[in-house]
């Protein structure tokens, strides 16, 4: 391919030039610079034209999705195309992650590399989450941007671990590598990466699609949350070499669950699968039970794939369902003690935590100090995963008392001890209680 | 605490403390020859652009595969330059000298007797098929026939994505195709350019095509071998001829 060089000038579709200033990275499909143009810095992608099959309509494609805009702000989505070159090759602007980003495989491998300025060596620096709910409101971000791609009748086709960056205190996902994004039931050429491909793409007998992004998807969650390979258990590594043959029956034909209920022969195997067995009981079963559907019956149906929402649903709830106790145990419900139906109990100190119940959901949501209630949580209509829209906080006269503030723009209608209703607006708090009963205003809450 | 509670096993339950996923082995082997004809310019430009190419290998392999690199040089003796495969991540590339004839049989041998799970292919979880890469500019000076055999018998090799360069007039790509096993996977630099170009293009294209299987995509399993879809690229990718100084002019 030809490389760009550093200083070199590309001509804009509409006019312009973007003047590149240093290589960003590089991917399969092409280079990556950074470039500047009208005064601003930007990513510019550039193909190795001879690895697109067909430069045309994939050209075409990206214009087409330009001109359609992001789904959302999740995504770092293509702006401008570059005019072609004498020999077909062009690229196109994209917005910059933000720094406070990392890549998926920096969080998958837990490190990333970085350049020492004084040194000029590469020292490896840690990348995970800093906390609990970052985890699983990335999880969330993830699932919302593809259902939000596919609900403007798009697929992203090449669904794997390069596609995503995140901010590990926040959670919050931006999506990347968005030129393979197609109208359903188009495809300009990309097949997938091995390990997140559906099986009825490696087997050869269907295209990427909608169907085969939730397969996708599938994979990537459960990549996030339990660190390693779904198919890959003892009946995988007893191959050794991963050959073509191995890698077609293993992902293809013969693809087996590592947690399937029904046949166990493919287990994950101890001192090379550590993490997915130590977090698989870590999980309530309503999640563990998503993932065993996607991967038995879902495996070889694409109508029986989790949809988007659904998973949303789950996740919402497993949010909702973190226990942050003062002793610095933070963990899902499911590894803290259930002395009843109503409360919890930390196993380590033994603090008790009581619960409350929302009218839209059929769970109860654990009481601590430092708990946070989402927009998404209290607002029916909402998509906004991130928002803060309460939390619970200690009284500063005395660290015994807990209640709520209202970190929401709108005004919550609340009772009182004494029975009746008032208004507690944006920034305000007011102290829980046994019979407590929030109004959100779609939704209402009650310590009961 | 009632009794449930307090029988809770909460030790190492925090799902956040996760180890890296475990990674795929590739290792990518480079056979250089450093006979005494290499020397000059040749074994300048070559040493020059493996430190430039190491830090890209590293970023082929992404969170799934481990790509790890191991060098065996070969003239009057042949060394490895570290004793295992070395991540990528971390290789440090020692300048290579020449001097001495080119014993690429004794190298074979050398390759054939690593390439075994209890040596240099040793991973817990899986490896890929490793690629080898084979650089030389001149005839073997032994009898390479034995150490060939030995390679054709061992089933890493045979899976194994092979390429080779010979650079200059005197390579001989007819030997260098039995090594790889196709003429297609064979490529020749003649000039400083094209060689520093040549060992970019080769050893990143030879290291996706490895760390990957379908990289044909489309249709799944494309039908064609890794080896195969090697071919097919280093086809592509050298027919675009650049001309500059010839090493046997130059030098």
């Amino acid at each position: 391919m030809i490389e760009l060089k550093i200083g070199q000038h590309i001509e804009m579709e509409y006019g312009g030039t973007a003047k590149v200033l240093k290589i960003l990275g590089s991917g399969g499909q092409g280079i990556v610079y950074l470039v500047e143009f009208n005064k601003m810095k930007w990513a510019l992608k550039w193909y190795d034209i001879d690895k697109i099959k067909h430069p045309k309509e994939f050209r075409r494609n990206i214009q087409n999705n330009i001109a359609d805009g992001a789904p959302s702000n999740r995504f770092l989505w293509p702006k401008y195309l570059t005019k072609e070159l004498s020999d077909g090759s062009f690229g196109y602007l994209m917005e910059l992650k933000p720094d406070s980003f990392d890549s998926f495989v920096d969080i998958l491998n837990t490190y990333k590399l970085v350049v020492d300025p004084f040194t000029g060596h590469a020292v490896k620096k840690q990348v995970r989450f800093s906390n609990l709910y970052a985890m699983v409101t990335a999880v969330i971000n993830i699932v919302n941007a593809f259902r939000q791609l596919h609900r403007d009748g798009k697929s992203y086709q090449d669904l794997n671990d390069g596609g995503f960056f995140i901010n590990v205190d926040t959670g919050a996902v931006l999506v990347c590598d968005c030129d393979n994004i197609a109208p359903e039931g188009s495809n300009f050429g990309i097949g997938g990466k091995p390990g997140y491909m559906a099986p009825e793409i490696v087997r050869g007998i269907a295209k990427p699609d909608v169907q085969t992004d939730k397969y996708s998807l599938a994979v990537v969650l459960f990549r996030l949350l339990f660190r390693g390979d779904p198919m890959e258990g003892e009946r995988v590594v007893k191959d050794v070499c991963l050959t073509e043959t191995s890698e077609l029956k293993h992902y293809g034909q013969n693809a087996l669950f590592v947690y399937d209920p029904d046949d166990a022969s493919n287990r994950p195997v101890i001192g090379i699968h550590d993490n997915v067995i130590r977090f698989w009981r870590l999980y309530p079963d309503y999640i563990k039970d998503a993932f065993i559907r996607s991967f038995t019956v879902g495996l070889h149906d694409p109508n029986k794939r989790i949809i988007e929402n659904e998973w949303q649903k789950l996740f919402i709830r497993l949010r909702a369902e973190i226990i942050q106790c003062d002793c610095g145990r933070t963990n899902f419900t499911t590894m803290f003690g259930k002395n009843d139906d109503r409360s919890y109990q930390c196993p380590k100190c033994g603090k008790i935590f009581p619960t409350m119940s929302f009218s839209n959901h059929d769970f109860r949501f654990p009481i601590y100090a430092g708990r946070r209630f989402f927009e998404c949580e209290i607002d029916t209509e909402s998509n906004e995963f991130l928002n803060l829209a309460g939390e619970i906080v200690k009284n500063k006269n005395n660290p015994n008392v807990l209640g709520i503030r209202n970190c929401s723009e709108k005004t919550w209608k609340v009772k009182m001890p004494d029975g009746k209703f008032y208004n507690v607006s944006s920034g305000k708090g007011f102290q829980m209680w046994d019979g407590l009963e929030i109004d959100f205003g779609n939704v209402t809450a009650k310590v009961d | 605490m009632n009794e449930n509670v307090m029988n809770f096993n909460y030790n190492g339950d925090n799902p956040l403390d996760s180890t890296g996923v475990p990674r795929k082995n590739l290792v990518v082997f480079f056979l250089i020859d450093t006979s005494a004809s290499m020397k000059g310019k040749k074994m300048g430009e070559l040493n020059t652009i493996m430190e430039e190419l190491i830090p890209e290998i590293s970023h082929i392999g992404g969170a799934d595969t481990d790509i790890k690199i191991a060098v065996l040089t070969f003239s009057d003796d042949i060394q490895w330059m570290y004793s295992i495969p070395m991540s990528a991540e971390s290789f440090e590339w020692n300048r290579l000298n020449a001097s001495g004839v080119t014993n690429m049989g004794k190298a074979f041998e050398e390759l054939a007797s690593k390439l075994s799970m209890s040596s240099f292919l040793d991973n817990p979880s899986m490896s890929l098929a490793p690629v080898i890469f084979l650089m030389t500019d001149g005839f073997p000076s032994d009898e390479y026939k034995k150490g060939l055999a030995m390679l054709k018998s061992n089933s890493w090799f045979n899976y194994a994505v092979k390429t080779a360069l010979g650079m200059g007039e005197d390579a001989d790509d007819k030997m260098l195709a039995e090594f790889t096993g196709s003429p297609d996977t064979v490529v020749h630099a003649y000039t400083g350019n094209q060689l520093a170009k040549l060992i970019k293009t080769v050893a990143v294209t030879a290291s996706q095509i490895g760390s990957e299987t379908y990289s044909d995509g489309i249709n799944g399993i494309s039908g064609k071998s890794k080896q195969e879809l090697l071919g097919e690229q280093l086809q592509k990718l050298t027919a675009e001829e650049d001309d500059d100084f010839t090493f046997s002019t130059g030098w």
